[in-house]
């Protein structure tokens, strides 16, 4: 509530109609054409990756950036499209998925290696990783995955042929496999995670790592596994953002911040992979409907940035007071 | 080209010297609020909200100091916000600074359109060289003359962090709340009321940044303007072990991988972005280099990023 009144005084600031504004941050999400889509579509991102981070943070580490493997992702699904372009269809398009996956697993890598080796914080390392990602996505963007097509202009990489699209499952709105593909991952997350013996081994870690050394816990191991998990889950996200609703690369793609909503929505849904889930969907609903409250009020499209930030510290603050029973 | 090697040399030195004092302000900003326990990492959109800060009270003003008056006004605001988050409501401080982040990111850009509907910014004066004709003392003028007085100021605040950490008694009580709040609360240390303060310290440093920024990185604002690079700063004070004057050596050297890679770029004329943009991560690359052999010895604040609660 704090968050939508805060937005709303955005709006107003910035010259639009609140009528307008608030019929379409509630509604706007489910009427308008391509809006539900939307929501699915960041529902697929937020989730993917906020289950990684969720996952990171059981075991007390941060990674920060989310943001910066899923670049490496979106990269690798055309790298891999275009340098091993000689597989068969169904290997390519399996290859290119799982390309994702080892490109965010890689680029997370090095903040694994270095923490588990050196010691060296990962939130230091995963922040620097993440301008190096936009760098190193920017020159493949403009040189070994440009597209033929931009001589002049931005750099983008060449469009996705339909057979490399992932299929939808209803036409309209266009929901694809993506989705219940994710719900699954979460599902299957879910059981690995949450009722096994490795949720207590992970929260040990991040607890006290003295604990987990009396109780014999590998640390090394439980650190690794849940960092590369989080790397290569972003990374995947990448994929699915990219043959799912994108289809082609281009600059529009760098400049989001959607691994760091993902961070929030891992807070916000407890770190458990189910309530990550719930906690996607609210945010994907709530970032669209921003988004459709400052195209329809007529305001700078920017604006939703800053409300996702205000609505952020509103749903953080709420949360917290809840949880301290300060309110209610 | 007949660019002779001095000029090379010379253009590098003074880019790195122009360049490092955003970094220095942010870097002992986050020194002091860190080693009491709260990292702030919506540093960056502090300085993003600054920096329209700055642009609009200079147009309006026509004079550099009220603009840094301006630019200090909102970071101090919204560092009190952070602070009272962080602090008081005991909130993830993560979350929280990076919450503030994308609050900045959206609201700097929201701001400055309203103002400008135009997106353009308007002609930015700000702080003119020490020196008004710096050029025509050679070598010292170009390096070290052309630089505004705020540079200068940089390095007299790099001293004066370090010597009000290891000497006062206000940066002992700063560094006992970040180290065990506890037995500093049990001297009789208000730990909340330390803490207050120095991520409030903090906020104004990243606002000194921000109007900083302004006149020695890009001519006009645009989203996202500052690309990262206050985030860098953590790396830097990371590496620097919490130290200033280390932190000062990570700033230069630093900016002096930042400013060969972009004047070798700029001479050698690559007409496509791509190559150029390779070049561009080395700083980046640079640091993370440095991790293995500076981070094994980094020891944070023992109760960094956590809140206290008195009893």
């Amino acid at each position: 509530m704090l968050g939508i009144l805060a937005g709303l005084a955005v709006v107003v600031y910035a010259g639009g109609n609140i009528e307008v504004a608030l019929s379409s941050l509630f509604l706007n999400p489910i009427t308008l054409s391509g809006g539900t889509q939307q929501i699915f579509v960041r529902f697929v991102l937020f989730y993917t990756m906020g289950m990684g981070v969720g996952l990171a943070l059981k075991a007390g580490l941060w990674n920060i950036g989310a943001q910066g493997q899923l670049l490496i992702g979106m990269v690798m699904v055309f790298v891999v499209y275009t340098f091993l372009a000689f597989l068969p269809w169904p290997v390519l398009y399996v290859a290119m998925i799982l390309g994702a996956a080892l490109g965010g697993l890689l680029w997370i890598a090095v903040p694994t290696i270095l923490r588990v080796r050196f010691g060296a914080n990962e939130i230091v390392v995963t922040i620097l990783l993440n301008v190096v990602a936009i760098n190193f996505a920017f020159y493949m963007l403009s040189g070994p995955i440009k597209s033929a097509g931009t001589a002049l202009g931005f750099p983008h990489s060449v469009e996705l042929p339909a057979q490399f699209q992932i299929p939808s499952i209803v036409s309209s709105p266009p929901i694809t496999y993506a989705v219940p593909a994710t719900i699954a991952i979460g599902i299957i997350l879910y059981l690995l995670v949450e009722r096994t013996s490795f949720r207590i081994k992970a929260n040990t870690v991040g607890e006290s790592l003295e604990t987990a050394r009396f109780a014999g816990i590998s640390i090394p191991r439980v650190m690794a596994l849940t960092m590369l998990a989080a790397g290569a889950l972003a990374g995947l996200a990448g994929a699915t953002y990219l043959m799912g609703y994108r289809y082609e690369l281009d600059i529009g793609s760098f400049s989001t911040n959607y691994g760091l909503v993902a961070i929030i929505c891992a807070l916000v849904g407890r770190k458990h992979m189910l309530g990550i889930g719930l906690a996607s969907f609210f945010f994907a609903y709530m970032t669209i409907g921003a988004e459709s409250m400052a195209l329809s009020a007529n305001v700078p499209t920017y604006v939703e940035f800053a409300m996702e930030g205000i609505m952020m510290l509103g749903i953080l603050l709420g949360n917290y007071l809840t949880e301290r029973k300060f309110v209610v | 080209m007949s660019i002779a090697p001095s000029d090379i040399i010379i253009g590098i030195l003074s880019t790195t010297l122009q360049l490092s004092p955003f970094y220095l302000f942010a870097g002992m900003g986050e020194i002091v609020s860190e080693k009491s326990g709260v990292a702030n990492l919506g540093l960056e959109g502090i300085m993003l909200i600054s920096l329209v800060a700055t642009f609009i009270a200079d147009y309006v003003t026509l004079n550099p100091w009220i603009a840094l008056l301006a630019a200090l006004g909102v970071a101090a605001g919204i560092g009190a916000f952070f602070a009272l988050t962080a602090i008081q409501l005991r909130m993830d401080q993560i979350a929280s600074g990076l919450a503030i982040y994308l609050f900045g990111l959206g609201i700097s850009f929201v701001v400055f359109n309203v103002v400008y509907p135009s997106g353009l910014t308007p002609n930015y004066v700000g702080l003119q060289p020490i020196v008004a004709n710096y050029d025509k003392i050679p070598y010292v003028g170009v390096i070290f003359l052309k630089q505004n007085i705020m540079a200068y100021v940089s390095i007299i605040l790099v001293v004066a962090t370090a010597l009000f950490l290891s000497r006062t008694s206000l940066g002992l009580r700063v560094r006992a709340v970040g180290e065990n709040p506890k037995a500093a609360d049990n001297m009789g240390v208000n730990v909340n009321k330390v803490r207050f303060l120095a991520t409030l310290f903090g906020a104004i440093m990243f606002g000194v940044s921000g109007f900083y920024f302004a006149g020695n990185f890009v001519p006009g604002f645009q989203t996202d303007v500052i690309a990262g690079r206050g985030f860098i700063v953590l790396a830097m004070i990371y590496f620097a072990n919490w130290k200033p004057y280390r932190t000062l050596f990570a700033a230069l050297s630093f900016n002096i991988v930042y400013a060969a890679q972009n004047e070798y770029v700029s001479l050698s004329g690559f007409g496509v972005a791509s190559v150029s943009t390779l070049f561009n991560m080395l700083p980046y690359v640079f640091l993370l280099a440095l991790i293995p052999v500076f981070g094994r010895r980094a020891r944070p604040p023992k109760f960094l990023l956590k809140p206290y609660r008195k009893g």
